[in-house]
């Protein structure tokens, strides 16, 4: 599952979430993958090194982070040129919104779900597709 | 030119501000959301340009540092 972070945002606190979906899945073969952002407000500032000092001293994560990316705009990563084009739930594709959107990718490559921002980690239908996908 | 006070509303940032994030970032507002992630009470700023792609929300009661105004810096 890759999901663009950030440490100061309001919702930095679903890295929480995040490594219990890591730790409940991880030997399945899933994993969260981490991409760092700062395109939300400014929110995500610091260097690889302090963004992965701080995921791990704070949340105790030990899943991957990417180097720091642009997920919008003309400078969008290739990664996200493709995920961005696929819908969310409520049919909207294009713009990451927000610092933690999540975007599901099955074992064969096929980007199966994306949910918004205020979707947590561990709702239901996101622990439902990642089963689903692992199944 | 047009002389602009140092802090706007939200409400009042128009397309072509230079505004200034909490975080110390500047963006030309090339676009304005009319909303914030399904809140009416906030607005986005968005530049999306050559520049940079960056996003400023803010609740529209709030003041924002405007850094330039039809040629006009502050």
């Amino acid at each position: 599952m890759v999901v663009n972070v950030a440490s100061r945002c309001g919702l930095t606190p679903q890295y929480e979430g995040l490594e219990r979906l890591q730790a409940r899945f991880g030997a399945a073969g899933f994993t969260v993958l981490g991409v760092p952002c700062n395109q939300f407000a400014g929110q995500e500032p610091g260097t690889p090194e302090e963004i992965q000092q701080f995921c791990s001293a704070t949340y105790g994560t030990s899943f991957p982070l990417t180097e720091k990316l642009e997920v919008n705009g003309r400078k969008r990563h290739p990664l996200y040129q493709r995920l961005t084009a696929v819908p969310d739930t409520d049919g909207r594709a294009g713009e990451v919104e927000w610092n933690f959107e999540k975007f599901l990718i099955s074992p064969a490559g096929e980007i199966v779900a994306r949910w918004r921002p205020l979707v947590e980690p561990e709702d239901a239908r996101v622990i439902g597709a990642i089963e689903r996908v692992l199944a | 030119m047009t002389v602009a006070p140092a802090t706007v509303k939200a409400t009042e940032v128009r397309l072509g501000d230079r505004v200034r994030a909490r975080s110390g970032v500047e963006l030309t507002v090339t676009r304005i959301d009319e909303e914030f992630m399904g809140r009416a009470d906030m607005v986005a700023f968005v530049e999306d340009s050559a520049e940079q792609w960056f996003k400023m929300p803010a609740p529209r009661d709030s003041d924002v540092e405007l850094v330039r105004r039809d040629g006009a810096v502050h």
